[in-house]
């Protein structure tokens, strides 16, 4: 009786303790007593330094999907997403709706816009080591948009149902398939039971595109919009975080200082990509007939490959044995979400340097792949 | 488990059964000067360039030979006939650029070009810019690019001519731009400073 | 002879008064050169006059030098849709402004004691001209419509005439008689600038838009500390100020743009009656496309056999498509021994359809990523991209009558006659996997 009675005791201060050591957890990173107009306007700083640049990039980030939220919902007024109507509408918008090419233009090059701005953005927090306590919500948060924005980018590219996006969009789903040859017995038939929920059909026909429509246009938007509230939730309550590793000598105020510089900054990129959606047509970049209706008979048309943004990954796909690039994503994929426990104790420096490598690795990839795949393939 | 749906694949046994009562007679797309596009822009061209149909002309889908009512091939004919340059051409195995080819060189220019297929941007005429977008159809044809899409062509002509063709609206676009920039920067500045003077009031008291 | 002399000589007499007597006004009479203030007599009124004649006047003036210095980038402004309106719109709004300004500040001149004090003869002369000067515009305005278009074509190519003293007077001879006299009166006004409170125009102290505003104070503490206060409080309201102008000519720019351009997206393409057929026959188009597909697909689910070609028609060097029983592509060819090769043409790498061309050395190429494939056996080539052999369909040689002559089961081999004459009048078709053929 007396035993029983010590045992539920120090259960009780085991719970105890357990649900302080998560309130206290939780209370570090969440810390409402900020959240007031004096902490989170009128006293907060920002540091100063040389890598400050890359406080504005988050903001640039945001600014780009709030014009693809625009663009895309301007978009959705004409779009028709059949099989036998998807070109045709998409050739409507550009060739006779007033103002359809620029808006078209807008989404297309202000996609690739924000997808660049969110990979600087993550190598810099990275190599800030912006991730560090409090601030892990703000990484997971960011690397978890991160992915969202690549699957944004992923199912949008197929919605002109043309023949490099339906082409691209098969050999991207077909690599979920090659992943079965790696796995054992039962389980080798799992992945492609995977694509084909994916595709809602063994090819890709009405069922992707329905489906891709659903994921591009409430899904996908509606995760990005819950998902960046927590983080930028978390991002404005502990502030800038201070980015090299000595404190910094100078601070400006967050308001108005920064925050006006972070306006000019967003009417400049504005400026920029207004100037190119109106002058250049992003379909100049490719050879015309990637552009044409998909057409499931005859061959495939020269030159079907991803969008830019993925080359990265598919060009190493080419040329790598496909285990290697599974393997390495997958550690790749890990390493970037556990990053604020992985490298809690890395100095700045390092971080830098780990960054600029894969700056460079990406720079690399995305500008020479091609010829480097030609390099090794002859 | 039911047999799966596959909507999207295309209706190549209409197309071999087109072919099959046609006979189809064997008309000849040039492929020498798509193969000299490609050497000399790094391009990818399709028959579509001057063809109406992007498979070329032999075949029945629209477009093509074996889709053509008679009327069509009374226009054929005469479009074949077309061998001085200055005939106005209509053939509907073409679109309007291969019509435009035609009629400005003539067939038999243009059959003895197939020798020397990268002579064939400089006989076309230098002014003509059938698609309206600033880069003459002898250049497209250099590029690899469409001479009748405004939207295909060399990105840095495209971005020279559209920028001067928008140049108005975007420079009101700047000026609304920088307007905005200029009266949030100072309305916010004015707040800013209103709220320090409230501040310091606050202080004082 | 008269419009030689309004429209030749009155201009160049004005503009050589006009600058030789503003230089002369500026040297000699330094801070006197400017009109003489009266709103310590009487600011309420002057407030209500002033004000809305500056504006007004401000505005017209800007639109009437930027047509005439610029004319090239002002016409190009008047060809987007929408802008010409706006123009019109407001340079009409401005003169009705400057001309109740204008009357507001004539009506005070001539009621107002104190300052018929400070009024000349000369002042008086010159509100007038400048209300007939607006008056005559305003009427050119309306009874001439858009001449904020058609003036690039005329007055503009007029003054430059004048301005490189090439003097053409075949512009003018054009001009309604209304619009001669705006322009004659534009040469008064200029000649009279400099000897009268016109000559304010020429210094205007632009320099306190931009200079911190200046407080006398007394020199203690407390005094300093409230100075310090109504320095910042000032320094806001300029913000504020300046703030609301640039909000507020971004705004009016953007209601021209994009509302204009929000509109038309909106209410969508009106197109003529032959482009509107072209899209509805591209779209009927595509309709029947999906609808062949469909139908392909509803025979695939039903039939057990599907025809692919006549034997005669298949080749040995190129292949021909068709669309096999799961809806892929498939290539059909004739073998070297006269019995077909049937074969799936989805790329077992990453599904591409492969090219129907044989090569000399009996393959064909999937053109994705470089995977050469033989035809007789559908291999790929070692080190290619793909692993696995295209599959090999079940196909069956069917005679005339409907009976099966030649047949070959994935998996199994070739059963039945391959006689040569037979086979030319069969016609080959491919076989539901797993059914009986």
């Amino acid at each position: 009786m007396l035993a029983l009675h010590h045992q539920t005791r120090r259960c009780g201060v085991n719970f105890r303790e357990k649900v302080l050591n998560t309130e206290s957890y939780l209370a570090e990173r969440f810390p409402v007593e900020k959240l007031n107009y004096a902490s989170m306007v009128e006293k907060k700083e920002v540091p100063v330094h040389r890598l400050s640049w890359a406080y504005y990039l988050g903001g640039l980030a945001l600014f780009f999907f709030m014009i693809q939220m625009v663009t895309g919902l301007l978009l959705l007024f004409y779009y028709q997403p059949t099989v036998s109507d998807a070109h045709a509408s998409v050739e409507f918008i550009t060739e006779h709706v007033p103002g359809g090419a620029l808006v078209r233009n807008l989404h297309a090059w202000c996609s690739s816009a924000m997808i660049a701005a969110v990979m600087v953005h993550l190598l810099t927090a990275f190599a800030m080591k912006a991730f560090g306590k409090p601030r892990e919500v703000t990484w997971v948060t960011g690397v978890l948009l991160l992915g969202i924005t690549f699957g944004l980018g992923f199912t949008g590219y197929l919605l002109p149902w043309h023949q490099i996006a339906v082409n691209a969009t098969k050999i991207g789903l077909q690599s979920i398939e090659e992943v079965g040859n790696y796995l054992p017995g039962q389980l080798s038939t799992l992945p492609t039971l995977l694509k084909e929920i994916i595709q809602g059909e063994a090819t890709v026909g009405q069922a992707t595109l329905s489906r891709f429509f659903a994921l591009h246009v409430i899904i996908l938007p509606l995760s990005i919009v819950m998902l960046l509230g927590l983080h930028l939730f978390s991002v404005q309550i502990h502030g800038m975080s201070q980015g090299i590793d000595e404190a910094p000598k100078r601070t400006e105020k967050f308001f108005p200082t920064f925050f006006l510089k972070d306006l000019t900054v967003w009417g400049v990129a504005f400026m920029v990509l207004y100037v190119i959606s109106v002058c250049v047509p992003f379909e100049s970049l490719y050879s015309y007939p990637l552009f044409e209706p998909f057409n499931p008979k005859g061959s495939t048309p020269d030159g079907i490959k991803p969008e830019w943004y993925f080359y990265f990954v598919y060009y190493p796909l080419e040329i790598l044995p496909f285990w290697v690039i599974l393997l390495g994503s997958m550690i790749g994929g890990a390493v970037l979400l556990f990053t604020p426990w992985i490298f809690k104790n890395t100095s700045r420096r390092t971080l830098r340097v780990l960054a600029a490598a894969a700056a460079v690795y990406l720079v690399v990839m995305t500008l020479f792949g091609e010829k480097i795949y030609h390099l090794f393939k002859g | 488990m039911k047999p799966h749906l596959f909507p999207t694949i295309g209706p190549a046994v209409a197309l071999l059964l087109g072919a099959l009562t046609l006979g189809a007679p064997r008309a000849l797309a040039y492929p020498e000067f798509q193969a000299q596009i490609l050497k000399q822009s790094g391009r990818t061209v399709n028959c579509a360039l001057c063809h109406a149909n992007s498979d070329g002309p032999e075949g029945a889908a629209p477009g093509q030979i074996g889709h053509l009512n008679a009327a069509e091939m009374e226009r054929l004919g005469q479009a074949r006939g077309a061998f001085q340059p200055g005939v106005a051409v209509d053939s509907p195995i073409l679109n309007a650029f291969g019509n435009h080819l035609i009629k400005s060189l003539g067939k038999t220019k243009f059959l003895e070009l197939r020798v020397a297929p990268a002579q064939l941007p400089d006989a076309l005429p230098k002014e003509s810019d059938l698609d309206h977008d600033g880069i003459p159809d002898a250049q497209e044809l250099r590029d690899g690019t469409h001479p009748l899409n405004r939207n295909d062509g060399n990105p840095w002509l495209l971005f020279r001519h559209n920028f001067r063709e928008n140049f108005g609206q975007i420079v009101l676009t700047l000026a609304a731009t920088c307007a905005g920039i200029y009266g949030l920067v100072h309305l916010l500045n004015g707040f800013a400073n209103a709220m320090r003077l409230k501040r310091e009031d606050g202080d004082e008291a | 002879m008269a419009d030689a002399f309004l429209f030749v000589g009155l201009p160049y007499l004005a503009l050589v008064v006009c600058i030789a007597g503003s230089i002369w006004k500026l040297r000699h009479a330094g801070f006197a050169a400017t009109s003489r203030s009266s709103q310590f007599l009487e600011s309420r009124q002057l407030l209500w006059g002033s004000a809305p004649w500056h504006i007004g006047i401000l505005v017209i003036l800007l639109g009437h030098l930027v047509a005439l210095f610029l004319p090239g980038v002002w016409s190009s402004l008047m060809t987007l849709p929408g802008v010409l309106l706006a123009v019109e719109t407001i340079g009409i709004a401005c003169s009705l402004l400057a001309i109740a300004g204008m009357t507001m500040l004539i009506v005070r001149r001539l009621t107002s004691a104190r300052v018929q004090a400070v009024t000349t003869v000369v002042d008086l002369v010159v509100v007038a001209l400048l209300l007939a000067q607006v008056v005559l515009g305003l009427l050119t305005a309306i009874s001439f419509r858009y001449g904020a278009a058609w003036s690039t074509g005329t007055v503009v190519p007029y003054f430059w005439s004048l301005f490189t003293l090439r003097p053409d007077m075949t512009y003018v001879a054009d001009f309604p008689t209304l619009f001669k006299l705006h322009i004659v009166g534009a040469w008064l006004i200029l000649l009279a600038l400099p000897f009268t409170r016109l000559i304010h125009l020429l210094s205007v102290p632009f320099q306190y838009l931009f200079r911190a505003p200046q407080l006398v104070i007394w020199n203690t503490a407390r005094r300093r500390q409230q100075a310090v206060t109504a320095t910042v409080q000032a320094e806001s309201r300029r913000d504020f100020l300046k703030g609301a102008a640039g909000v507020t000519a971004a705004t009016g720019l953007l209601s021209v743009g994009v509302l204009e351009k929000g509109f038309n997206y909106f209410k969508g393409p009106r197109p003529d009656l032959e482009a509107e057929s072209a899209l509805l026959g591209k779209k009927l188009q595509r309709l029947q496309q999906t609808a062949e597909e469909r139908s392909l697909e509803l025979e695939r689910q039903r039939s057990a056999m599907i025809l692919v070609a006549r034997y005669a028609e298949l080749q040995e060097t190129k292949g021909r498509y068709f669309i096999d029983y799961v809806m892929a592509p498939g290539l059909a060819f004739k073998g070297r021994d006269g019995v077909p090769i049937v074969l799936s043409a989805k790329c077992t790498h990453l599904g591409c359809t492969v090219g129907s061309e044989v090569d000399a050395q009996g393959r064909v190429l999937c053109p994705c990523h470089v995977s050469y494939f033989s035809v007789t056996t559908g291999e790929p080539h070692a080190g290619a991209p793909a692993k696995l052999p295209l599959p090999v369909l079940g196909w069956a040689l069917v005679d005339a009558a409907g009976k099966v002559v030649l047949s070959r089961k994935p998996g199994g081999g070739v059963e039945g006659n391959s006689e040569p004459a037979l086979l030319a009048q069969c016609s080959l078709y491919i076989t539901k996997p797993g059914g009986a053929a």
